[in-house]
């Protein structure tokens, strides 16, 4: 009887130990099947994120152009600061009543502060049809530099852009301006209508639109078009390579 | 018990659906590629200017590059997001519940793409191509979606 059960007991632990096997076996497939599921899931996030990682850096290191060139001569009509006689020019199409303008009018300071010696920058306008004040600004830029006074009156006038940017009477403040900058009057009202200052104007924008230039402000460095810079020290960079290439 | 069940369904689940799966996978993936440059270009490479044709106040306050304060691209990218990370899903649980979820979502992308396509013909007059890229990938995703749903009523009808 004792032998019976102590034989029906070892039947049973040999059920036991094989039901165990298979318990073993299963698991080992589980936990296959749980490392392929933790591959699979690892992997999809490495690939995003080398997706997204690989992108920022494309891009944030493409400060490249659009390549469009621009007549590279500089004319004695053209108004340049820095160093006339410097191997880089730096040309910005620009005008007085567009925001984005204003916003790099002390990126554009500072650069030309910085580098000026090495540099000559070139201000020509390009005064946007749906800007009501681009034109006359322009023009009163020109006559007060009819008076040697070019960079004054465009500092002043980017400074208060909003100030007269929607205003109907602006030019009585560009008046004003012309007054605090102490300019002959008579002269820069006339000067402002006159031919030569809007053939000088329209010389500009020709010349622009001929470079490709669809929107204010454009930068061309030694001939080529270059996207805009994100920040000033974006900008500086890009303008100090262009000088060391030139001093090679 | 639960462990059987799951291996159970998994023998019912259509092999078709495997593929449908993969096929989300990989259009999610391309749409995913195109939206994260898009985000990026648009918090790295915005062009602050003024152009011709519209005004530069248009441009920096840009009505149609964003819904309610967040970029389209990015809205884009969590779509394509949300479609790879789904399709993963599938591919792991093998619940059909997330490919019928995925199939009604596609929806969403294909009418957001279409807004925008309108938007740019009409309203902003400029075709971007890296959007038409987007508009390439969701209409695939949401054939792809149709076809699962037809096939997978076509499966119970059975």
């Amino acid at each position: 009887m004792e032998q019976n059960t102590e034989h029906t007991l070892t039947k049973k632990e040999k059920r036991e130990l094989k039901r165990k096997e298979k318990e073993d076996v299963k698991n080992q497939k589980e936990s296959k099947k749980s490392t392929k599921r933790i591959v699979m899931w690892v992997s999809a996030v490495l690939i995003l994120g080398f997706v997204v990682f690989g992108m920022v850096r494309i891009i944030s290191s493409s400060p490249a152009g659009n390549g469009e060139t621009v007549s590279f001569p500089i004319y004695d009509s053209d108004w340049v600061k820095g160093n006339k006689n410097a191997s880089t020019t730096l040309i910005e199409y620009s005008d007085f009543q567009c925001p984005a303008c204003a916003v790099y009018y002390p990126l554009i300071a500072q650069v030309v502060k910085d580098l000026g010696s090495e540099i000559r920058f070139v201000y020509r306008h390009f005064p946007l049809q749906q800007h009501q004040n681009a034109n006359l600004t322009a023009r009163a830029a020109e006559a007060a530099g009819k008076q040697g006074k070019f960079w004054e009156m465009h500092d002043v006038i980017f400074e208060n852009q909003t100030k007269w940017a929607e205003n109907g009477g602006a030019r009585d403040i560009f008046i004003g301006y012309a007054k605090d900058l102490k300019l002959n009057l008579d002269k820069f009202n006339n000067d402002i209508d006159s031919k030569e200052v809007n053939a000088k104007i329209d010389g500009d924008y020709k010349s622009g639109l001929s470079a490709g230039v669809n929107s204010t402000p454009s930068f061309f460095l030694n001939g080529v078009k270059i996207q805009n810079p994100r920040t000033y020290d974006e900008f500086k960079s890009i303008i100090e390579q262009s000088i060391g290439k030139s001093a090679q | 018990m639960t462990n059987s069940n799951q291996s159970l369904n998994n023998q019912l689940e259509n092999p078709r659906n495997k593929r449908f799966a993969i096929w989300f996978l990989v259009i999610g993936f391309i749409g995913f590629v195109d939206a994260v440059y898009l985000t990026t270009n648009h918090f790295l490479g915005i062009e602050l200017n003024c152009g011709i044709l519209k005004g530069c106040e248009q441009v920096t306050t840009s009505v149609y590059a964003s819904v309610w304060g967040i970029p389209v691209a990015l809205l884009g990218l969590i779509y394509y997001l949300f479609i790879i990370l789904s399709s993963i899903l599938y591919l792991d649980i093998k619940k059909e519940l997330v490919l019928r979820f995925i199939s009604r979502v596609t929806i969403l992308g294909l009418i957001a793409s279409l807004w925008f396509l309108f938007a740019q013909i009409f309203l902003i007059h400029a075709l971007c191509t890296y959007c038409l890229i987007s508009l390439i990938t969701s209409s695939i995703l949401f054939i792809i979606g149709v076809l699962f749903l037809k096939d997978n009523r076509a499966e119970k009808l059975r």
